[in-house]
């Protein structure tokens, strides 16, 4: 299988000894088609790893292939050949969703010929298109995510990187993201990056999972494989094994000191 | 071929900025090209004509040069400011990372914001330039002169304007993204402008603009302002206004400076551009996230203030949150260098002007005008803290038992501890610049000020009650800080007015109170009815 994301000791360091690392010696490969999670928790890096292979932010050391294009060398390809979602993208809201569109149709080199078309579509496909040319600060949060989805589909790059996708929404926008998702890697054969801690979606969509903790990648596989070396019964165990958590004592253990000191 | 980058971002720039007059737009341009032909064409020319004369006179005796180069200064300034105060005031980098992930360069960016406010801000460049040559065409200038000047504007103005761009794109690069840069910003938007401020008011009523008149004196001043490109652009035009139509007579003097207008326009373009990689960057500034203290005496004799219980624990919390923001700092500061502006430049200079001049009562009475004006502005801008948070933030004390009554209790409270040390430092020192003034004198004054102010405190905090402003914007807030101004200088002018002497000063401070007790009332009715 060809591997369209593959990243080589991967590191990010801050501070002046670099005693933060935020991605520390990260090997990946994501392959064309494939739907991959990483997840971990917050803090972990997975939004420093997205930023990195968007090219937004420079690596302190190592390098990544994104579609062929080094990060590093050919930033400009590697931007055209992905979309990304972020975490949490400032809106222009004094654009309408048409508007919005256009602007990042442009931005991305989508011809003019066919980006009236495309925009029309994707506002279709939506159900934004009734509301096309209200301006965005009027837009809920969930039509706010779907208009940003279809601004990281506009050029129609073959990799998709969606940061926490459905964190803010509810549940029926969430079931509609997911699916879109499923969608885009099964009928147009996408490669999809999703960055998340809500396990269930993860779980759902997935091929394959990697989870990170503290910049370093502590397990890649399926989640089959993931719960197998954890030796756990269910992926949300896995995780919590994975990158350590508390127990109910431990949680509960602040009324106990309060029945004593009472 | 697609579009050039810079030109995407402009484009989408201006609808930013137009989306108020969305049906406008297409027509927006046309409008404004026909109202600046009128204001230019028809308007200035009849104005000017009617001041042919002393125009003349002005451009040939030697204040000239130091108006000319005093204004462009001030304008150059203006311009450079602007866009560094209105993006401090919003610096969010929310969609940088949109951008950024986009396949374009820094420098795009950079060149497109700054392109796509260029419309705008080419309105304020039309109109001062078109002034200009109005003022210049009926002195005899010839065409090259002419185009000379609307370019010396151009350049001097632009230039201006760019710098201020980057500086802009770097700040909120640098502060933009942790709250506590957010908040540095609005305080550093509110502080720059005092510089302004201080040289206005040394024109006005410091001697500045006289001394820079005369040719004999010489001094830092006079030298830092002829390193700006805006006076090398004014002697162009005074020398211009000298030899109307004759500028073979000041060729060199001319190609020096109007070539050093160029080069300092290109070499700022220049380093614009060199430096775009740093004015967008999505790399975190800093990793060290404020952290508490333990209480100190402060927090402490303020716990002690409210009681010690629980209400002192949350008169304590208030004052932490409020003074916390540098933005609610910084506005202090910001006030209280414009009263010490007013007294030196305003008050101090105003003495002896009257006939009562000597009667240092009469000035004090003066400088309690001047103060009324400023003092609730620095009260709307602390007391404005009750509900600029928001509705949640009310909510939490309305879900409280007794709530509503504690935070007005400790809003009060607060705002006293804030605005009377102040109110009483600053009225001390107007009392004390002034001559005659006795020990006693000075505490009376003061401590009326202290009651005065005191009931404007319960007025303002009534009004934001009934009138809340749910938002940080300070154009809002500003709102209620002239209704308060106004009040307070009305029930001060109307009462001197009518009851004169003594007895009208103690009307002052009781229908001020009576007014605030009133509106205090009022407003806690209204709090437990927002929704």
């Amino acid at each position: 299988m060809k591997a369209l994301i593959r990243t080589d000791n991967l590191c990010k360091y801050y501070g002046k000894n670099s005693e933060i690392k935020a991605l520390d010696r990260l090997n990946l490969e994501v392959y064309e088609g494939e739907t991959f999670g990483l997840l971990g928790p917050n803090g972990a890096g997975k939004t420093t790893t997205v930023r990195i292979l968007n090219g937004i932010i420079k690596p302190t050391s190592g390098t990544a292939l994104v579609n062929g294009f080094d990060i590093l060398k050919e930033e400009i390809e590697v931007k055209k050949a992905t979309g990304l979602l972020a975490e949490s993208p400032g809106l222009y809201e004094k654009l309408s969703a048409y508007e919005f569109l256009e602007f990042m149709g442009a931005l991305y080199d989508v011809p003019r010929d066919i980006l009236p078309k495309r925009i029309e579509d994707l506002l279709k496909l939506f159900g934004l298109y009734g509301r096309r040319d209200y301006l965005l600060e009027g837009y809920s949060r969930g039509m706010k995510q779907k208009l940003l989805i279809a601004a990281a589909l506009i050029h129609d790059p073959p990799i998709l990187f969606f940061d926490e996708p459905t964190s803010t929404l509810d549940p029926r926008a969430a079931l509609m993201v997911k699916d879109l998702m499923k969608g885009l890697a099964d009928k147009a054969g996408k490669t999809i990056f999703i960055c998340s801690h809500i396990l269930p979606i993860v779980e759902e969509v997935c091929d394959r999972i990697g989870i990170i903790n503290k910049g370093k990648l502590i397990a890649v596989g399926t989640i089959d494989e993931i719960i197998a070396r954890a030796r756990t019964e269910t992926l949300e165990e896995a995780f919590i094994t994975l990158t350590g958590g508390m127990k109910e004592k431990e949680l509960l253990a602040w009324r106990e000191q309060k029945s004593a000191s009472a | 071929m697609p579009a050039p980058k810079w030109l995407i971002i402009a484009k989408n720039e201006y609808r930013l900025r137009t989306s108020r007059i969305k049906r406008l737009r297409p027509f927006f341009p046309f409008l404004i090209i026909g109202l600046l032909a009128a204001f230019l064409l028809l308007l200035m020319p009849a104005i000017i004509n009617l001041l042919v004369d002393e125009i003349e006179a002005f451009f040939l005796s030697q204040v000239a040069l130091a108006a000319v180069e005093i204004m462009l200064f001030m304008i150059f300034i203006f311009f450079l400011m602007f866009p560094i105060t209105y993006t401090l005031q919003q610096a969010e980098t929310g969609q940088f990372e949109i951008l950024l992930a986009a396949p374009l360069r820094p420098k795009d960016l950079l060149l497109g914001k700054f392109m796509g406010e260029m419309p705008l801000y080419a309105i304020g460049v039309a109109v001062i330039a078109g002034i200009f040559t109005a003022i210049l065409s009926p002195l005899g200038l010839d065409m090259i002169q002419m185009t000379i000047v609307i370019l010396i504007f151009i350049l001097i103005f632009f230039s201006a304007l760019w710098i201020g761009t980057v500086i802009a794109a770097i700040l909120r690069t640098r502060l933009g993204k942790t709250a506590r840069g957010r908040d540095i910003g609005k305080a550093l938007a509110m502080i720059i402008a005092l510089p302004m401020i201080a040289l206005m008011y040394a024109i006005m009523g410091g001697g500045l603009f006289e001394a820079l008149a005369e040719p004999e004196t010489s001094g830092t001043v006079k030298t830092l302002l002829g390193l700006f490109p805006s006076s090398w652009g004014a002697e162009i035009i005074v020398d211009f206004a000298s030899n109307p139509g004759n500028i073979i007579a000041i060729w060199f003097e001319t190609l020096i400076r109007f070539g050093g207008l160029i080069v300092f326009f290109v070499t700022v373009l220049w380093l614009g551009a060199k430096i775009a990689n740093r004015a967008y960057s999505l790399e975190p500034t800093t990793f060290t996230a404020a952290k508490a203290k333990p209480d100190g005496t402060f927090y402490k004799t303020v716990k002690y203030i409210g009681g010690g219980g629980s209400f002192g624990a949350l008169l304590v919390s208030i004052f932490k949150d409020y003074g916390r923001r540098f933005e609610n700092i910084s506005k202090i500061a910001y006030l209280v260098g414009l009263l010490i502006l007013i007294n030196i430049f305003i008050i101090g200079s105003d003495y002896g002007s009257d006939e009562n001049g000597e009667n240092p009562v009469t000035e004090l009475v003066f400088a309690s005008i001047m103060l009324a004006a400023i003092f609730p502005l620095l009260v709307a801008f602390v007391v404005g803290e009750v509900t600029i948070r928001g509705k949640e933030n009310l909510f939490i004390y309305r879900k409280a038992p007794s709530g509503e009554g504690r935070l007005i209790k400790a809003r009060l409270l607060q705002s006293w501890i804030v605005v009377l040390p102040v109110v009483a430092a600053i009225s001390a020192y107007t009392a004390i610049t002034i001559p005659h003034t006795t020990y006693i004198l000075m505490l009376i004054y003061t401590g009326y000020m202290i009651i005065l102010i005191s009931a404007n405190v319960a007025f303002a905090l009534g009004l934001f009650l009934m009138m809340p402003v749910f938002s940080e914007k300070p154009g809002e807030l500003m709102g209620n800080a002239l209704v308060i101004m106004m009040v307070s200088m009305g029930v001060f002018i109307i009462s001197i007015e009518i009851f004169g002497g003594i007895f009208g000063l103690l009307m002052v401070i009781a229908i001020n109170w009576i007014i605030g007790i009133v509106f205090l009332s009022l407003g806690k009715r209204k709090l437990s009815s927002i929704e």
